[in-house]
């Protein structure tokens, strides 16, 4: 990074079902906490960039960077970014780049998404925006459906079982139990996942992240400290398509991300102690671990069948914590964030991906303990 | 998402590109499929064509435990969904029925001739085998229809038993029943009948029907047949039918409800021809033998070089 960025304030909403709350409730409290635990106030923020991917489907409501920065008392400069389920990962690589260029100097970045209000069959729909509308969706494929296909074809091509995939929603729901922000707190044991309603096959409802609520905050400053800050911030491209790519099976976005973040933070992946990775679905788990590299091509499993040295998805994860879209990769920044202050550890990533991964945003955090 | 009229007329142009045999990369079976679309299941994969473009696409099945990655599937123009205007969309799906995994290596040439009954087929393959008959060897049809006045050395007749028995065993590149109101009957040509042909340096030369002629696409590969359709002569379906059914008459060898049966048959064939163009290299239409053999030697010649 071309600036030392700092993570001055955290702030969320628990994610599920949130009736009461549309989208300006949901960014107001994320707002309000995110603000409360800064080291700066609330009128030192002089941009505000919001995560969205929906509104106007779920909604009916477009312009949220301005809707953000009225609940702000200055109102200030605000902008909206989209890229699928990475709209968070991308808000935040927009906020380093105007931190880094000087545009700015603290930034607000919150993810929102409000989709209970949604008949289901819309949501499928429009969740099928994140892939090919002329090549994908004229066949009836619906997302869980391409994650089907992707997870048929790892299936065939290292062997993986249907009973071995059920670990990692296991693992990703028992995490959670300890987390107040997530959706699903309870335990589901393995056998449980592949005797839930099937979805998509071979994937089933407990393979599947949920629909929810929820809004995520952070608050980036070049000129208020603090214990953390993004020692790299990537973003890289695939095909939006799945049928436009060579392999199904690894996703050409996610290594690309992370070779950069890497080469950026001059880290190697040993030196990471925690994860937060994309799991929308329990495959796209084990090919992400596979893809940064934490585990060689068709063993991605193994890391959720016993516990190393690495975290991964000690929140709960999307399965667990629930996924409200553009949320989910500001959420997964907190999360590490308090990983790394519990642990004492110095470095946590985050994997943030949109669509089948056309988008992948990775962000490593460094964690500085104070003496 | 909206299907407009124009946003429909753009993705027809992308039909004929759909319009292809391929093979199974992946599927999946949605449970729940979206908006729009027939509730209920719905088998959908993703398939490599034979250009080398890779689709989306529904797969005809009523098995899904049929399904097999590397599995040769076969396109069909299927009513998709009804717009909320009423507008009826339609979409290439593809048939996974052949259950045949795609062979990588190339086998070898073989002639396939194509067409209703009584358009002359086996005249044809006479006359052709005093013309190139060394460079190119009948291939038997093994069948469990019963033997009949007329039938040359073209058929091998055996029980339905032996029949199934044989299917069981994949020993049959392909099979098919064809139906019809009088008998049961099946046909199929023998793996070993083919390949006993190309091991003695022959092309082998099947005289087919659409069913088998698919079937014999996924077992070898398109690409392995040359692939001619026989056409009665006439302007319109009404007159080709019409002389077909002269010629049915003229033959003699079937009665008149046999030659009923054989009518119905050769309207699918004939739809058969439009519908599945890519499964054709030439459209002779029979009307003089000369031309036709002349027409179908200078093919093989050109593209075998025997």
């Amino acid at each position: 990074m071309q600036e030392k960025i700092f993570i001055t304030g955290c702030g969320q909403t628990t994610f599920g079902e949130k009736w009461n709350q549309g989208l300006r409730d949901l960014m107001d409290e994320a707002i309000t906490a995110a603000i409360e635990n800064a080291g700066c106030t609330a009128l030192d923020i002089d941009m505000v960039i919001v995560g969205n991917m929906l509104g106007e489907v779920t909604n009916n409501q477009a312009h949220l960077g301005a809707m953000a920065a009225s609940l702000l008392p200055h109102h200030p400069p605000s902008l909206r970014a989209e890229a699928a389920c990475a709209s968070g990962a991308v808000a935040l690589h927009t906020a380093c780049a105007l931190l880094e260029s000087k545009k700015a100097e603290t930034v607000l970045v919150i993810g929102v998404e409000k989709m209970t209000d949604t008949p289901a069959g819309k949501i499928a729909s429009a969740l099928m925006g994140a892939a090919d509308a002329e090549k994908d969706a004229p066949s009836g494929l619906t997302f869980p459906g391409i994650f089907g296909l992707i997870a048929t074809r790892y299936m065939h091509e290292y062997g993986l079982t249907r009973d071995r995939l059920n670990a990692v929603s296991a693992k990703h729901h028992k995490n959670a139990v300890s987390n107040p922000f997530a959706q699903f707190r309870s335990a589901i044991p393995a056998e449980k996942i592949s005797q839930s309603p099937k979805v998509a096959e071979p994937l089933c409802m407990l393979d599947c992240s949920p629909i929810s609520d929820g809004a995520a905050a952070v608050i980036l400053s070049t000129k208020f400290e603090s214990p953390l800050c993004i020692e790299a911030s990537q973003i890289a491209s695939d095909t939006v398509s799945i049928t436009d790519r060579a392999t199904l099976t690894s996703f050409a976005s996610t290594k690309d991300a992370m070779e950069a973040a890497l080469t950026e933070a001059h880290l190697t992946r040993e030196d990471i102690d925690h994860i937060e990775l994309h799991d929308c679905f329990s495959i796209a788990a084990i090919i992400s671990l596979e893809d940064m590299g934490f585990a060689e091509p068709g063993k991605g499993v193994t890391l959720y069948e016993k516990d190393g040295p690495l975290t991964i998805n000690a929140s709960g994860g999307l399965k667990a914590c629930g996924h409200p879209v553009a949320a989910t990769g500001i959420k997964q920044i907190i999360d590490i964030s308090k990983q790394l202050i519990a642990s004492g550890k110095s470095f946590g990533l985050t994997q943030n991906f949109g669509g089948a991964a056309a988008t992948c945003g990775i962000h490593i955090l460094k964690h500085t303990p104070v003496s | 998402m909206s299907f407009t009229p124009a946003s429909t007329h753009r993705a027809d142009k992308s039909l004929k590109q759909k319009m292809q045999e391929g093979t199974l990369v992946s599927f999946t079976t949605i449970h729940h499929p979206p908006e729009g679309f027939e509730s209920g299941p719905r088998h959908i994969g993703l398939i490599k064509l034979a250009d080398g473009t890779t689709v989306t696409g529904q797969l005809l099945t009523t098995n899904v435990l049929n399904l097999e990655i590397g599995q040769v599937v076969l396109p069909k123009m299927r009513l998709s969904r009804i717009n909320n205007e009423g507008l009826r969309l339609y979409d290439i799906a593809y048939d996974v029925s052949t259950l045949k995994t795609v062979k990588e290596e190339f086998p070898g040439y073989m002639v396939a001739l194509t067409g209703p009954s009584g358009v002359g087929k086996t005249t044809i393959s006479v006359v052709l085998a005093t013309t190139i008959g060394k460079e190119i060897e009948r291939v038997p049809i093994v069948t469990t229809r019963e033997i009949k006045d007329g039938d040359e050395d073209e058929y091998v007749h055996i029980s339905t038993e032996e029949f199934a028995k044989m299917k069981k065993g994949n020993l049959l590149a392909t099979s098919t029943s064809i139906p019809s109101t009088t008998e049961k009957r099946w046909y199929g040509y023998r793996t070993s009948d083919i390949e006993a042909i190309w091991a003695k340096g022959k092309v082998p030369m099947v005289i087919t029907e659409m069913n088998l002629l698919q079937g014999l696409s996924a077992h070898f590969g398109r690409r392995s047949i040359l692939s001619f359709g026989v056409l009665p002569p006439g302007k319109s379906k009404r007159q080709m039918l019409s002389s077909l059914l002269h010629r049915l008459r003229d033959r003699g060898r079937d009665t008149e409800k046999q030659i009923k049966d054989r009518l119905k048959n050769a309207e699918a064939d004939l739809q058969f021809f439009s519908d599945r163009k890519e499964l054709f290299d030439h459209l002779i239409v029979n009307d003089q033998l000369e031309t036709v053999i002349e027409n179908l030697t200078s093919h093989v010649r050109d593209r075998i070089k025997v």
